[in-house]
Order: structure tokens, then C-alpha cells, then sequence
């Protein structure tokens, strides 16, 4: 896909240079030019740069681009490390697109949401984060609500009888199925990253 | 004072110059994919882009107009 974007832009850029240059007057020609230089081939590198682009906010270094979230990024790509985030990052499942995977909002409109969110991520980081100390956004900077247990059930069924089997997960399930209690939380797997609960637990 | 707009040939090469401006916006995201290339690439190149084939196509509208125009005079009988 981003070949298809770099090569549909340069051909573009070329073209258009051409006609720069050349100056040529307004015929039939040069409107057929200009309409594949400035129409058909940006068409298609905004439409594939767009996907590429999608595509990348997916992936744990976009999310580790923002200071702030450094530690989250590095955490969870740590093959030495047995946070939930680590553990889950090393199931290809998950991979490099680990941060997004669990916190992507289920349901049909959840990859709009979650880009909505985002957004305003990028909003508070402008406004609020952005020259905020590392040491300090670890113990500041938490997530806005709980994860909710359904992102964990995504793939955890609640229903499977290995699941039902633990004695914790049997007494404990109406709590985990109605959000109550977190899947995430101390006594259960534990928080998901290693530095976000530093002083202010949820 | 009544606004002109521009002649074809200067909006075409404003058109050309926009394009030229967006395209490496839009494709900077693929080299580096972190947070403002992405945003820039998604928001400003594709605004600018856009733009530009509005320029075109108001160009070759009115170009369609005046040729239009032309011919509906020499259609019309000698007074």
C-alpha cells in the first residue's frame, strides 16, 4: 500500500512539475493532464497514504510517539518483562499492535470511538501533557475510565469450561460479566502496566 | 471595486503549486508514522489537496462557460 502511495505521488508531483514549467496554455491536453496529476493520482495517494496512515495509528510506536506514553510503549515491548501489557504484546495476536488490541472499544462502532478518543488524547497531550515531566505524567496521567472487562472477554470467554474451572473465576463471575470488579485489578491479574496506578489507584 | 477572480492559467498554476505542497504532506506519514505526520498528513494535506482539484475544477468550469458563451454569440443572427 505504501508503495502505491509514494509512487502515485511522485508521478503526480512530476507531472505537475512538467506543466510548471513547460507553461503551457490551456487546451484540451493540459486538462486532461492536470485532471490525472491533480485529480485521479492524489485520489489515490490520499486514498492509500490514508489507510497506511489508519493502519499506523494502530501500532505501539505510534503510541509511544507521544513522551508520555514512552514508558507504557517500552513496558509492554520488553520481552523480560510479565506485566499484562508485555505478556499480551508477545502473543501475536496482539503484536505490535498490542496497545490498540486491548484498548479498542468493542462493538460495531468501536474503531470510530477509539480514533475519537484518540483525538482527544492528542487534544489533552497539546494542551495539558506536552512539557509535563516523564516522572511526573507516571504517576499524574491515568487512563480516563476502567478498561472495561468486555475488552478483556473479546477474547477471554467467560463461558468456556477451562475458564468456569478456577475456583476465583467461578465465585467472581457475575462481578467480571457486569464490569464490578476488573480483570485488571490487584488480586486478580493485576494492574496492566507497571506504572500507571503509582499513588492514585482507580 | 468588483473582485476578479483569476485567470485560468494563474489558478491552475496556484492548483499545481497546492498539489505539489500536499503530496509529500500525505505520503510523509508512510516514512515516519508517529503522532503529527499522521495528523499533518490526515488533516492539512489532505485540506490542501483537496483544494487544489477544487481550483482545477472551477478552472475547467468556467472555461465550459465561456466556451458556452461563445458559441450561443455566434449562434445569435447579425443585428
Amino acid at each position: 500500500m505504501g508503495w502505491m502511495s509514494v509512487a502515485s505521488a511522485a508521478t503526480a508531483g512530476a507531472m505537475l512539475l512538467v506543466h510548471l514549467l513547460r507553461r503551457r496554455p490551456v487546451t484540451a491536453f493540459t486538462k486532461l493532464w492536470l485532471l490525472v496529476s491533480l485529480g485521479l493520482l492524489p485520489i489515490v495517494t490520499a486514498g492509500t497514504a490514508n489507510i497506511a496512515g489508519f493502519e499506523a495509528t494502530q501500532a505501539r510506536t505510534f503510541c509511544g510517539s507521544c513522551h508520555v506514553m514512552i514508558p507504557h510503549a517500552e513496558d509492554s515491548g520488553n520481552p523480560r518483562s510479565f506485566t499484562l501489557a508485555a505478556v499480551h504484546a508477545r502473543n501475536d495476536s496482539f503484536g505490535k499492535k498490542n496497545c490498540y488490541t486491548c484498548h479498542e472499544d468493542y462493538g460495531m462502532y468501536g474503531y470510530v470511538l477509539t480514533k475519537m478518543g484518540g483525538m482527544r488524547h492528542v487534544y489533552l497531550y497539546l494542551t495539558e501533557y506536552r512539557s509535563m515531566p516523564l516522572e511526573q505524567s507516571k504517576r499524574d496521567i491515568r487512563i480516563l475510565k476502567p478498561l472495561p472487562n468486555a475488552n478483556c472477554m473479546h477474547c477471554h470467554t467467560t463461558t468456556a469450561p477451562g475458564w468456569l474451572a478456577i475456583p476465583d473465576h467461578a465465585s467472581a463471575l457475575e462481578s467480571v460479566r457486569s464490569g464490578t470488579l476488573s480483570c485488571a485489578s490487584v488480586g486478580c491479574h493485576g494492574f496492566a502496566h507497571p506504572m500507571t496506578k503509582i499513588g492514585k489507584e482507580l | 471595486m468588483k473582485l476578479r477572480f483569476p485567470a485560468s492559467e494563474k489558478l491552475l498554476r496556484v492548483a499545481c503549486v497546492l498539489a505539489l505542497i500536499a503530496l509529500p504532506l500525505m505520503v510523509w506519514s508512510l516514512f515516519d508514522p508517529t503522532v503529527w505526520p499522521v495528523l499533518v498528513a490526515l488533516s492539512v494535506g489532505q485540506a490542501l489537496g483537496t483544494l487544489s482539484f477544487l481550483l482545477f475544477l472551477i478552472a475547467v468550469a468556467r472555461d465550459l462557460q465561456l466556451k458556452q458563451r461563445l458559441a450561443r454569440k455566434a449562434a445569435a443572427p447579425e443585428p
